[in-house]
């Protein structure tokens, strides 16, 4: 229900949340008459917990704020069964502090800040371990993408946003080939932002916007960017779909949303086959347990119609032992062990009997990148799609 | 006037200004976005500098005198941004400013603050510089310029605030 152009409310009653999205700075508490009766409706009609979540509020002044606050404190004072939570994000900056004096005057009103776990795989992946996989991912994806991006509609000078951008490598290749007029990267791990700050100034690249920021419910306005990028990383949520109409939304129309994803299962190498092979049908299994899709990469065009984007232009390339320096490729590898074989399959509960034979697989990929007659593949999938004008 | 030179500074008639409500929101939205760009999140600081940019222009919308302009600076000092707004002003107005001037010295801002914010009825007036100074952590200070204007300047550091 859209009650007016600078905000918009929703009620669902199966989780009783009410959300608000937008902006509320309304000059008298009358102009958001609207609002106030449909949350005060929905107060009435819940049981139990109630969830306001503004999450997507990006903006409240005081008039607002005691507008609501004044009904939720009456609404609570009256009914002690009662019970609310207001759901806010770090993302904003200024809602939790916003709310944080409400629910320590109200004691059955609380403040969770939204801000861990947004996708299953987050602890594996955002926190440190995985920066030396990332780093040497870009390296040896970007050999491939550089070629391909024209081909994806990207052009020099054209603004670009590059969305869960871990540690802003491909940011920085990117600023340097294609001189965008304006570039924004976003990410929701404030360990690879700090890393993609230092990178930048290390690379004297001062005007890349690093922004923090999730992903699922970006705060940039509607059609803000020519060439939205988004890689290695609808693979990693439970909902791409989400991510996805997000892309979507803030990419100009006429613009282009690029992404990449793998296919884990088809990573492949001689000598030693089978065993690589049995491995990297292991790891799609491994990621399907933790609710991520390492296999994402073919399943791109779907997404993309399903979300609404044309002119629909799928790719793939085989990052290979031979692309470069073999040894990038085997650090590569000896990474993904470290964290699959490690962390995730421990943390699945697997035998030691199964983590042994899974880490062979693994041994047996770097044997066959660093073998001299040897050759090992890891396939990705770049796909685009064109926001219709 | 702080001196230093701003990175940005609009300027209106006041009567311009306080035709229309969403002034507040457009030039705090612009301003904040403008003199963001450089620090280490944009998004995230322009959002708190303008929801502080925000109050201070409420606050100017409802208190002024009736001829001139009201301009709206900011100046940068390293970690500190400097928000400046130079207002006409008439008796009710000075009155207003030098109360809430008075306000600002009290021992007790955070109280006075929690007060303000969940105060019955139609609020108090001063709420939105009692929030700028108790949740932001702004150093404020009012000055009359020559009697007929008033200058509300707020100092903020925002940049600790939102890692």
């Amino acid at each position: 229900m859209s009650v007016d152009p600078t905000y918009s409310v929703t009620f669902n009653e199966n989780n009783q949340e009410f959300s608000i999205a937008g902006k509320l700075r309304p000059q008298n508490a009358s102009d958001i008459k609207p609002l106030e009766a449909a949350l005060s409706k929905a107060l009435a009609g819940v049981r139990g917990t109630f969830y306001l979540n503004v999450k997507r509020l990006a903006r409240i002044n005081n008039v607002a704020f005691r507008v609501i606050a004044s009904l939720m404190a009456q609404m609570v004072e009256k009914r002690v069964d009662l019970k609310i939570e207001v759901v806010t994000s770090s993302v904003l900056g200024w809602s939790t502090r916003k709310f944080l004096p409400l629910a320590q005057r109200i004691p059955n009103i609380k403040v969770v800040e939204y801000d861990k776990e947004f996708y299953p795989g987050q602890s594996f992946l955002e926190e440190g371990g995985f920066i030396p996989i990332l780093r040497n991912q870009t390296r040896m994806t970007w050999r491939h993408e550089r070629n391909l991006l024209p081909r994806h509609g990207l052009t020099p000078g054209a603004s670009i946003a590059d969305i869960c951008c871990g540690i802003g490598d491909f940011a920085v290749l990117a600023h340097k080939e294609f001189k965008p007029s304006r570039l924004l990267a976003l990410d929701h791990s404030r360990t690879s932002l700090d890393y993609a700050r230092k990178v930048a100034a290390e690379f004297g690249v001062t005007d890349i916007e690093y922004v923090y920021g999730d992903a699922a419910e970006l705060m940039i306005d509607d059609n803000s960017f020519d060439f939205v990028t988004c890689r290695h990383s609808l693979q990693v949520f439970d909902r791409p779909e989400l991510i996805l109409r997000e892309l979507y939304r803030i990419c100009k129309p006429g613009g282009r949303v690029y992404i990449t994803n793998e296919k884990n299962s088809h990573c492949l190498g001689e000598p030693r086959g089978e065993s690589i092979q049995w491995t990297y049908n292991e790891v799609a299994k491994l990621w399907a347990h933790f609710n991520m899709d390492i296999e994402f990469g073919p399943k791109s065009g779907r997404y993309m119609m399903d979300a609404g984007f044309d002119d629909i232009r799928i790719d793939t390339f085989m990052v290979t032992n031979r692309d470069g320096d073999p040894q990038d490729f085997a650090d590569m590898i000896q990474a993904w062990e470290n964290v699959y074989a490690g962390q995730m399959s421990r943390d699945r509960g697997d035998t030691p009997e199964f983590i042994a034979k899974f880490r062979q697989g693994f041994q047996d990929h770097i044997h066959a990148a660093l073998n001299p007659k040897g050759y090992a593949g890891w396939p990705i999938w770049a796909a685009s799609g064109r926001k219709p004008s | 006037m702080s001196g230093m030179k701003p990175l940005l500074e609009v300027s209106m008639g006041i009567d311009a200004f306080s035709s229309a409500w969403a002034h507040c929101d457009r030039i705090s939205s612009y301003v904040a976005r403008m003199v963001s760009h450089n620090r280490a999140d944009p998004l995230l600081y322009a959002n708190l500098l303008s929801s502080a940019l925000n109050e201070l222009l409420e606050i100017a919308f409802a208190h002024h005198g009736p001829d001139g302009d009201i301009s709206c600076r900011v100046s940068r000092s390293g970690a500190s941004d400097i928000i400046e707004l130079s207002l006409p002003c008439d008796d009710a107005a000075l009155g207003f400013y030098t109360g809430a001037a008075e306000q600002l010295k009290r021992a007790d801002l955070a109280e006075a603050y929690q007060s303000a914010l969940f105060s019955p009825g139609a609020g108090d007036p001063h709420l939105g510089l009692l929030e700028i100074a108790v949740d932001y952590k702004a150093r404020i200070s009012i000055l009359p310029e020559g009697g007929k204007r008033v200058l509300v300047a707020a100092t903020v550091e925002l940049e600790g605030a939102v890692s």
